[in-house]
């Protein structure tokens, strides 16, 4: 039989091996934040200002996210709902320019995802919503951000810290995530 | 292999591979690597393919790539943790009022493919439909579904559907197949020119909807011309008998919830005979109460579904259907003198050659003559139905007549069989073949063919394919060039069911509305709007037929004038309107009718059909695929038949001793011969098959269906002989030779016997009312200290006395739960992904075996096997009693398989959702994860179904009830056999079912898994003193220990 490694490059290999496990592994375990998106914030197409319209406005989150309440998912907007206000409001700015062009159009805008979560976790807006669970719990004070960002990591232990805490009640089963 | 050589394969990989964005400045700590070409490099090919090839290893350098690459992927492992594609959230210009992300809306509607009218919901996330559900308490339908309409959606994402109007390129002979593109402006001139022409043809299949066949008689009316209806599975011998018999041209409904004795001779009422779905809902509801439970005899010449539901079976070959009839007939009136006929003379002389039907066709005479005692104790309250196209025979019309006569001498017509509510089956042989031959004399100028597919359907002597080249155009709405499209001048793409308005008559006095539940995905025009758009560029035709712009509003106008008045009740017709697309019907069903009076002179003109020796030919529709309309839809293909339960093929089916006979082995070759026509088929040794049967599925062997459809078995439909009686499906002798090859069926159930073991539990009525159910139980003293259910606790009980077996749960939660086709290939190997079967297992004498129905699924076990030995803990119990799998814990160790004593885990062998083709991905149910390769899966309960509830139960602040969850298998059972809560609530159905009844039985109890699911032994109503084996002698399975 063909032998592929010569004897010596695989012990090389194995040791190389062996040192990238052992990184992995101690990374893991004293950088619990790593391989997570914590702190992400990206750029969007329209620099769309939470702080001003949440926090200088006091809009309230639902006006815009207003399926937060009767859905899994918490929408993003349609354009309709600026146009609400922006059909009168700051039409003098090149950025409501170009959300009134996309507008008139009948395009939309491709925002950016900010809070991601893997396909096999199923998380429910509404249920914590109605348990009286604070946007900014998760999600921080958006109301201050120029920017989004994440600022929590999205972990299984950081959901199940929170689902743990008996004045919760909440349940601990997998199949309330993965199924 | 050359580096450079590689270097541009390495091009050509990059330029072939998917654009992936992603945000850069989040590669911060990748910065370094960046700007390495080196590195660049290699990040191209990594997990492009392996790294290393066939015939690499040969020379140094795929080595030295080899150990390049493992570096680099480590290193991009290392810091692969934090690398995420970017995702991008594109939201709607104007929100559409009705989406609200993430919850479904549903739509009413109904579903008619030429049999089985039923009512419908189609489920839609997001604009996409992805499921069909039923309609509670339909009049006619009453609840749950058939496979096909399910299946009918995989059909609207179907990636071979045409995506626009074609035209063929034909020659002066019209052989060549070529179709090309053509714009819609174009074609509707040069149709709307050939159609002034006049001498213009319509065939159609059944058509259900009112409005339609209102616009087709409009556009007849328009063009002068002659409107042709033909469906393969016609039922036109019903509609002749009613006519010969009554006077009446109709195919009436039948009550089988009123008959306490049901006698069909080769009628498979249950599977595929005319209205399967709402018969099984009456069948079933005739035997709820075990002890009024009706009786159901068969005499069945293939095996088919409803001759396995059977209480008694007698099995048949296809000459003896009539023969039958008339010995019941001579049974009730002349041997014991009853009804106002025993003293009529002519009839006991057509009866005469009866006298002895039992014996010469080696039945037990007592438990024939006990039959027609039955029937004849039962009149008013029984039923005898033939039909389909087992009873295609040379003496079909005499059999329904004999038929028909049975039944107004027990006195059922009117009572259990019902003219009034007529059923929407109006297709004929004959018609067709009037239309052939116009056609083949040059009568026929332009033919437009909608709904049905002539050129496969039909055998070669009907002469279609030669008649068809004579006509000068020929326009086909299809919805893809299929067999009668290549013989088409102008393809005129359909919309999908699901995309366009239509309505429905169920059955005469039951109608609904059928919806459009997404927007037409491709340039396509409904069939409708196309005759209107033609009726009004000719300017010619009725009004109503050219004022409008579509066919939704043809479809109000109709409704307004024709339907409303009937059906309106004195509401206002906008009111009456929403209200049907609300309840998604109008109308009550027929209950009843006079009863009519019998015209003796057909009867009296019955002449005894002449013996028949040697092979005889069955050909009947199998449940799944039906005429092979939906022969794409590769969920049909992988379901397994419900008796058989082979994937993928046609067969031909002999009996044992007949295999034995001619040392036929199951993966044996014949070759069939009927008249002058040859067939090479795979046998299958069927049980209870008649020794002289050789019975054949079709609806299979389609040439142009698609990639999946095609070349799948042979097409059985050219084995149908035509004489001028009519064509002949059944009943023709036919030959056979063994030849030397050799052909593998796939079946999914290789072993058909219990072993002894208390699987399926069924009694008889006789022991049943002594309290002998049949159940064992076991008392097992566990080492398991048990689960405490403080919440929900869910269970399951499934009614095996319910359950026909008709396998609609299993294409419902295929469709729910995403779970993946695997072909034939793989369900050879056992690697089928249902997570839903039914098992099938025969008992008794393998001759007059019978058949037991059990669907099995994840029991949910307290004491679940699987759960222990998971290493990895990717299955787990919940504190409601659900067995969890984790699919993302999951590494594939197939311990938890290995250790299911139930055997419904299912692995994934390979990454299946990859090769999903678009856009049949839409079809997805997003509530469910898509699984990855090397990760087990199996029944969750429909868990994605309870959370929905759980939320929507919190969101309205109250308590959970029963019915608030409910299974994917349970809402698609059309016998109601399925009934799914939570054992915590003392006052849901099913918990009663736990703590009551006495029928209920635990699988393999004495193992003491404690499985959530009860099932109910079955209760045959046969005047035997127990079930199955002893008494029959050689049974596989030893039922009647137990009892």
């Amino acid at each position: 039989m063909h032998r592929v490694f010569k004897r010596s490059t695989a012990g090389v290999v194995a040791l190389l091996g062996a040192l990238m496990m052992v990184t992995l592994l101690t990374g893991c375990k004293f950088q619990p934040g790593w391989g997570y998106n914590k702190g992400y914030a990206p750029e969007q197409p329209i620099p769309f200002d939470h702080s001003l319209h949440v926090g200088n406005h006091n809009i309230q989150c639902q006006y815009c996210h207003n399926q937060v309440e009767r859905s899994k998912h918490s929408n993003i907007p349609a354009l309709s709902t600026c146009m609400n206000c922006h059909l009168q409001v700051a039409t003098d700015k090149p950025n409501i320019q170009k959300l009134r062009e996309a507008y008139d159009n009948g395009g939309s805008v491709e925002w950016v995802r900010v809070h991601m979560l893997p396909d096999f976790v199923h998380f429910n807006h509404s249920a914590h919503i109605a348990k009286g669970v604070n946007c900014q719990t998760c999600h921080g004070e958006v109301e201050k951000m120029q920017k989004v960002e994440q600022v929590s990591d999205l972990s299984m232990g950081w959901c199940v810290s929170c689902h743990r805490e008996p004045e919760n009640k909440a349940p601990l089963n997998c199949s309330t995530c993965h199924y | 292999m050359s580096e450079m050589h590689h270097d541009h394969e390495l091009e050509m990989k990059k330029a072939l591979r998917p654009n992936v964005e992603r945000d850069n400045k989040y590669w911060l700590s990748l910065e370094q690597w960046k700007n390495d070409p080196e590195f660049m490099k290699m990040a191209e090919t990594e997990f492009q393919s392996s790294p290393l090839k066939e015939g690499d290893g040969e020379d140094g350098w795929a080595r030295r790539e080899f150990l390049k690459l493992m570096g680099a992927s480590l290193a991009m492992a290392t810091a692969g943790c934090i690398r995420r594609p970017v995702q991008k959230i594109v939201p709607y210009n104007k929100q559409p009022e009705e989406v609200t992300l993430g919850q479904a809306n549903y739509y009413s509607s109904a579903y008619f493919d030429g049999s089985d009218p039923i009512g419908m919901l189609v489920k839609t996330r997001e604009g996409r439909p992805i499921k069909i559900e039923p309609i509670e308490n339909n009049p006619f339908s009453i609840s749950g579904l058939n496979i096909r309409s399910q299946a009918s959606l995989m059909a609207l994402y179907d990636p071979e559907r045409l995506q626009g109007p074609k035209r063929s390129l034909f020659n002066e002979k019209k052989t060549n197949a070529q179709v090309i593109d053509v714009k819609w402006e174009e074609l509707d001139k040069k149709v709307v020119d050939q159609l002034k022409k006049g001498d213009v043809a319509l065939l159609t299949g059944s058509i259900a909807s009112l409005a339609t066949r209102a616009l087709v008689s409009d556009f007849a009316q328009a063009f002068k011309a002659k409107h042709y209806v033909w469906e393969p599975l016609a039922n036109e011998e019903l509609r002749e008998g009613q006519k010969a018999s009554y006077g009446d041209d109709v195919v009436p409904t039948f009550h089988f919830d009123k008959a306490k004795m049901i006698v069909s001779v080769d009628a498979d009422f249950l599977g595929t005979w005319i209205a399967p779905t709402a018969f099984t809902n009456q069948f079933v509801a005739g035997r709820k109460d075990i002890k009024n439970m009706n009786r159901m005899v068969s005499f069945d010449s293939n095996y088919s579904l409803t001759g396995a539901n059977a209480d008694i079976r007698f099995r048949i070959k296809p000459s003896q259907q009539l023969s039958v009839v008339m010995g019941l007939l001579h049974e009730i009136i002349v041997k014991q003198g009853r009804s106002s006929y025993a003293g009529n003379a002519s009839i006991k002389e057509v009866l005469a050659p009866y006298a002895d039907v039992a014996t010469q066709f080696a039945m037990d005479p007592a438990l024939f003559s006990k039959v027609a005692v039955d029937l004849w104790e039962n009149r008013g309250q029984s039923l005898v139905v033939a039909g389909g196209l087992q009873t295609l025979t040379k003496t079909a019309q005499e059999l329904q007549v004999a038929v028909n006569f049975l039944n107004s001498v027990l006195d059922n017509d009117g009572k259990t069989i019902d003219a009034k509510g007529a059923l929407p089956m109006h297709g004929s042989y004959k018609e067709l073949t009037q239309l052939i031959q116009s056609m083949a004399a040059g009568k026929i100028q332009t033919l437009i063919i909608h709904g049905v597919n002539p050129a496969y359907s039909l055998p070669e002597e009907m002469g279609f394919k030669d008649a068809i080249k004579k006509v000068k155009m020929v326009i086909y709405t299809g919805d893809r060039v299929d067999e009668t499209g290549t013989h088409a001048d102008f393809i005129v793409p359909d919309n999908h069911a699901l995309e366009s308005w239509n309505d429905m008559e169920l059955s005469n006095g039951v109608v609904a509305i059928c919806q459009p539940a997404i927007r037409p995905m491709y340039d396509t025009r409904s069939f409708q709007l196309s005759l209107m758009n033609w009726a009004y560029m000719a300017g010619q035709g009725p009004s109503r037929l050219r004022d409008y712009e579509t066919f939704y509003d043809y479809l109000r106008v109709f409704w307004r004038s024709e339907v409303h008045p009937k059906f309106g009740k004195g509401q206002d017709f906008e009111s009456f309107w929403q209200q049907t697309l609300q309840k998604g019907y109008a109308g009550s069903a027929s209950k009843g009718s006079a009863s009519r009076s019998f015209r003796l002179g057909a009867f009296t003109a019955i002449k005894p059909a002449p013996a028949q020796e040697g092979y005889e030919l069955v050909l009947y529709p199998t449940a799944q695929l039906g005429d092979g309309k939906l022969a794409n839809v590769a969920w049909l293909h992988e379901l397994p038949d419900p008796v058989t339960k082979i994937v993928w093929d046609n067969y031909a089916m002999v009996s044992l001793a007949t295999a034995e006979k001619h040392q036929i082995r199951a993966s044996s070759v014949i070759e069939l011969k009927v008249g002058d026509k040859k067939m090479e088929l795979p046998v299958h040794i069927q049980p209870g098959l008649h020794d002289d049967v050789i019975a054949l599925q079709v609806g299979f062997g389609r040439e142009k269906a698609g990639k999946v459809g095609n070349g799948i078995g042979k097409n059985a439909f050219a084995l149908a002989t035509v004489s001028d009686s009519g064509v002949q499906f059944s009943g023709q002798i036919v030959s056979f030779t063994k030849l030397k090859k050799k052909y593998e069926l796939a079946c999914t159930q290789g072993h058909h016997s219990m072993e002894g073991r208390n699987i399926v539990v069924e009694s008889t009525l006789k022991d049943y009312n002594k309290g002998q159910n049949g159940v064992t139980r076991a008392h097992v003293w566990s080492i398991w200290s048990g689960h405490e259910y403080s919440g929900h606790k869910w269970g399951m009980a499934v009614d095996l006395h319910s359950c026909t077996g008709c396998s609609s749960c299993v294409v419902a939660c295929q469709s729910e739960n995403n779970i993946p086709v695997v072909g034939k290939k793989y369900a050879l190997m056992g690697r089928e992904m249902h997570w839903l079967r039914i098992d099938r297992y025969y008992t008794g004498d393998p001759a007059n075996a019978e058949a037991v129905f059990q669907p099995m699924l994840c029991q949910h076990c307290d004491n679940a096997p699987c759960e222990t030995v998971c290493p990895v803990l990717a299955t787990v119990h919940s504190d409601e009693g659900l067995n969890e799998m984790v699919y993302n814990r999951c590494v594939g160790t197939r311990y938890c398989a290995n250790n299911c004593p139930y055997k419904v885990r299912r692995f994934n062998w390979f990454n299946f959702a990859k090769l999903i083709e678009k856009p049949m991905h839409m079809a997805l149910n997003p509530s469910v994860g898509v699984r990855t390769r090397g990760v087990m899966e199996k029944c969750t309960f429909c868990v994605q179904r309870i959370q929905e509830a759980k939320t929507t139960v919190r969101n309205e602040n109250r308590a959970m009830k029963d019915g608030d969850v409910k299974t994917a298998c349970q809402t698609a059972c059309p016998a109601g056999g399925i009934i799914f809560g939570d054992l915590n609530d003392p006052n849901s159905k099913v918990a009663q079912i736990f703590k009551t009844e006495e029928r209920g039985y635990a699988l393999l109890e004495e193992w003491h898994a404690k499985p959530s699911i009860r099932y109910l032994s079955k209760v045959r109503n046969n005047d035997k003193e127990s079930t199955g084996g002893q008494d029959k002698g050689h049974g596989t399975a030893k039922q009647g220990e137990h009892s």
